[in-house]
């Protein structure tokens, strides 16, 4: 009887480190892509060690306290698995348009797996390897997540080399793709999507834990 | 394979495919900039199965074997026979490879004719492979085209279906044929999360999806039933897929934070951060890539000299001469001319325990085990006086002009007035243990002692009653002491065989500003007037001198320079050449600090410059 209590108290905590875990690595991203795409001086950035790198943060009292307030109730809608995308929108200040997005999908696996069945089961009877992969999460280590985690970043900061140069002064936004029933504090207001017309669009690397799956994805505005 | 119309988009076609889908395996450079004329991109991230695409890609290459030209130009004639003919062989020539090839010419009138031939020959290409195995009275070519994909369908409309919303209609219109009824549900799903995700292309969605409820009807009864009879699992993966992205869609919101971002504190232009250098560029890079000789410039024999950490045997002086201690003589060796000479020999009852230059290099002091200490006229090579006061060895001496300063093994250093009678001018009490290292700051403000006891010492010279700071980092006793040329206060200090370490102190304030630890018993430091640098002398275990860049604390070379402990060490007055004294009983030179030739920084240093000049050409020829 207890044992079977550690277990699901267990696999509680682990859920709740999950959401955790993605939500930091949200925020980690968000900083790396400040850096990179050079919305803020990089003399603004510190260096700290991270998923086994050096990660970029910002040091600059007002930017960290505005990422500290998204992710203040960014952590809030992980934890209750409100969440399905984060994305990181790259503005041009000048003429107001969108000229990068980093998006961020998150599947929940449990909730996933629910979601999916209620709504594709009619139309097919064997579901497809891919449909099957995230309702049996395999157990990861702590390290193996980490190591995914490390390859998204480097992909990140890889990424300078095939993303067009951000000419002039850009701004960012941060979006969320929330379920429709989650709590909405007031700093939170409705948005279109923020796509870019015309993007070439590159898929990068994911990761996942056991409760969640994170995959990455940028799109950019074509140059012309 | 190809003929060059053809290969062109073949290489479009993957590239947009790999350049979406590739996911882990992604390269990191972005397709080809082709792919945005063909398609209005309005969304994002469809569930594209990768594999798949790979497949209809081979698949579209083989069948048509390369020679469009001659498709086109066949099919043109056979038009409307083929139109005929097309039903019955629907299921057959699935199958039947044999007569692959053939059928495929004919039913290329029909992608040849259709309106929408304008399209990309991969495109055409795909259809054509299509309409290879599914054929029946269609009534245009994309229609054909398109019932025929069955197969191939999801995955084009897993990338360009999405991907292309509401903007090509034709391929909308295509795509349910493809699918059936089924497939215009999925598509009205996929429409309605473009509905959600991108409100921009409304209208056209609309439109599209007006044109698929009528395309449906006159081809659902048609074709399209018995095509969709077979469904690939990969369009079973992606309906689920775009239903599932549909259903998510229909339930979330999209939330900004939106209080606006913190301004940038000032433009940033990107390139400049690429190109920023990982560290500031300094002077120093270029004194890092000087050369300094390995080799030794010059070997002596030192026999006899003793192996003695606690003495200081060893001094060069202005006038370019070496003493050196050998047990009870004191050798002059003439750096000038390379001769030498025996200045004197101590009575057997004793030895000499340190030797040490005045400053204008007339005079040299000699201390001796017994506590006596001696001032002897080298020119002349006679003594000028004996002074006594110590009761036991003297193991350290420094000159500050007329000031002969004197360390003992009791830890007493005494000041003597070389001048008069009652030498003994000062008594330094502070050290409990022997004095080993005494260095006088040039400018002779300053007199900095180390000790067996671990301590240094800074003595200011107006009060010499305590010492104005004591320091006890080091573990060990501190012989090496050396006071930087070109800044007053700033002294280094190293420590025996347990501390290993240099220390760097600010003597105003007390302050330890660096260390170093430098993994052997640290028996001298001398800064180089010239560069930036220091250099230490190792004993055990590396017996090495190492010269440091300051204050990078940089080790810029280690030369292993001695087979035993290197015990003394001195700079050559015009401060190119190091002298080391090694247990190993010989006395190395070493171009430690060489100038390139031309040069002046140093002509404000000690010594003249037209001195310094001539000593330099000596000692190449020596």
């Amino acid at each position: 009887m207890s044992a079977t209590k550690d277990k699901s108290k267990v696999h509680k905590l682990s859920l709740k480190g999950s959401s955790k875990l993605v939500a930091e690595f949200f925020e980690y991203s968000i900083n790396s892509i400040l850096f990179q795409r050079a919305v803020y001086p990089p003399e603004d950035f510190t260096t700290v060690k991270k998923y086994g790198l050096n990660m970029l943060i910002t040091a600059d009292d007002q930017v960290k306290a505005y990422i500290r307030k998204i992710m203040s109730q960014l952590n809030k809608w992980m934890m209750g698995g409100k969440i399905s995308k984060l994305v990181v929108v790259i503005t041009d200040k000048e003429t107001g348009e969108h000229v990068e997005r980093w998006q961020f999908d998150v599947q929940i696996f449990g909730k996933q797996s629910k979601s999916q069945r209620s709504r594709a089961s009619g139309d097919k009877e064997n579901p497809s390897p891919e449909n099957a992969d995230p309702q049996t999460p395999v157990e990861k280590t702590e390290k193996e997540i980490q190591e995914e985690i490390q390859a998204i970043f480097r992909q990140i900061t890889a990424s300078v080399t095939f993303l067009p140069v951000l000419d002039g002064d850009c701004t960012f936004n941060v979006l969320v793709y929330a379920d429709a029933d989650s709590e909405v504090p007031v700093e939170w207001g409705d948005s279109d999507a923020k796509e870019i017309k015309n993007a070439e669009k590159v898929q990068l690397r994911s990761f996942s834990t056991n409760n969640h799956r994170v995959e990455t994805l940028v799109s950019y505005r074509l140059a012309d | 394979m190809a003929t060059p119309t053809v290969s062109t988009p073949v290489k479009t076609h993957h590239g947009i495919f790999s350049s979406k889908t590739a996911g882990g395996r992604m390269p990191l450079t972005p397709s080809p900039r082709r792919r945005a004329g063909s398609i209005t991109s309005n969304h994002s991230s469809p569930f594209t199965p990768p594999r798949q695409v790979e497949g209809s890609k081979e698949h579209g290459k083989s069948v048509y074997g390369g020679n469009l030209s001659s498709y086109f130009a066949k099919s043109m004639s056979r038009t409307t026979r083929n139109y005929r003919e097309s039903p019955k062989s629907n299921i057959a020539r699935i199958r039947k490879s044999p007569r692959h090839l053939e059928l495929g010419v004919s039913e290329w009138a029909l992608a040849g004719t259709g309106p929408s031939s304008a399209q990309s020959p991969s495109k055409e290409r795909l259809r054509k492979d299509v309409t290879t195995r599914t054929t029946r009275s269609g009534k245009t070519t994309v229609r054909i085209a398109h019932n025929a994909g069955d197969r191939f369908i999801p995955n084009r409309t897993a990338s360009e279906g999405l991907t292309t919303a509401g903007t090509a209609k034709p391929e909308e219109n295509q795509r349910s044929k493809a699918s059936g009824n089924e497939g215009s549900t999925v598509l009205a799903n996929a429409a309605s999360a473009f509905d959600i995700g991108g409100r921009g292309t409304e209208d056209d969605i609309t439109a599209a999806l007006e044109n698929l409820g009528i395309e449906d009807n006159e081809t659902a009864s048609t074709s399209s039933s018995s095509s969709y009879s077979r469904p690939a699992p990969d369009a079973v993966a992606y309906e689920s897929s775009l239903a599932d992205a549909c259903g998510v869609n229909l339930n979330t919101r999209i939330l900004a934070f939106k209080p606006p971002p913190p301004e940038s504190s000032k433009p940033i232009d990107l390139r400049a951060q690429y190109n920023r250098p990982l560290r500031p560029a300094k002077s120093k890079s270029a004194q890092f890539r000087r050369r300094v000789q390995t080799a030794p410039e010059r070997v002596l024999d030192a026999p006899g000299l003793l192996d003695d950490y606690y003495l200081n045997l060893l001094d060069w002086s202005s006038s370019n001469q070496v003493a050196i201690g050998l047990e009870r003589s004191v050798y002059v060796w003439s750096a000038d001319t390379g001769s030498v000479s025996c200045l004197l020999e101590t009575s057997p009852d004793t030895y000499i325990s340190s030797v040490k230059w005045s400053g204008d290099g007339a005079y040299v002091g000699v201390g001796l085990g017994t506590g006596e200490v001696q001032i002897w006229d080298v020119e002349e090579g006679t003594k000028l006086r004996s002074m006594f006061g110590h009761d036991s060895r003297v193991g350290v001496m420094g000159w500050s002009k007329h000031t002969l300063s004197t360390g003992a093994r009791s830890g007493l250093v005494f000041n003597h007035d070389v001048r008069i009678a009652q030498h003994k001018v000062a008594e330094l009490v502070s050290h409990t243990s022997e004095v080993c290292g005494l260095e006088w700051r040039p400018d002779g403000a300053q007199l900095a002692t180390g000790g067996n006891d671990n301590l240094v010492n800074i003595w200011d010279a107006r009060s010499l009653s305590a010492p104005k700071f004591t320091k006890t980092n080091h573990r060990a006793a501190v012989k090496a002491l050396s006071w930087c040329p070109w800044q007053l206060n700033l002294l280094a200090t190293g420590g025996g065989s347990y501390d290993r370490h240099i220390h760097f102190w600010n003597t105003t304030t007390g302050a330890r500003t660096n260390s170093i630890d430098t993994g052997s018993q640290v028996t001298s430091l001398r800064w180089s007037n010239h560069y930036r640098e220091i250099v230490s002398s190792s004993g055990f275990p590396d017996n090495s001198l190492s010269i440091w860049s300051y204050p990078t604390l940089v080790r810029n070379i280690e030369i292993p320079a001695h087979e035993t402990r290197v015990l003394h060490s001195c700079l050559s007055p015009d401060g190119q050449l190091l002298a080391t004294a090694a247990a190993d009983e010989s006395l190395k030179f070493w171009k430690v600090f060489e100038r390139k030739q031309g040069t002046s920084a140093s002509a404000s240093r000690e010594g003249g410059v037209g001195s310094k000049a001539q000593m330099t050409k000596s000692m190449t020829i020596r």
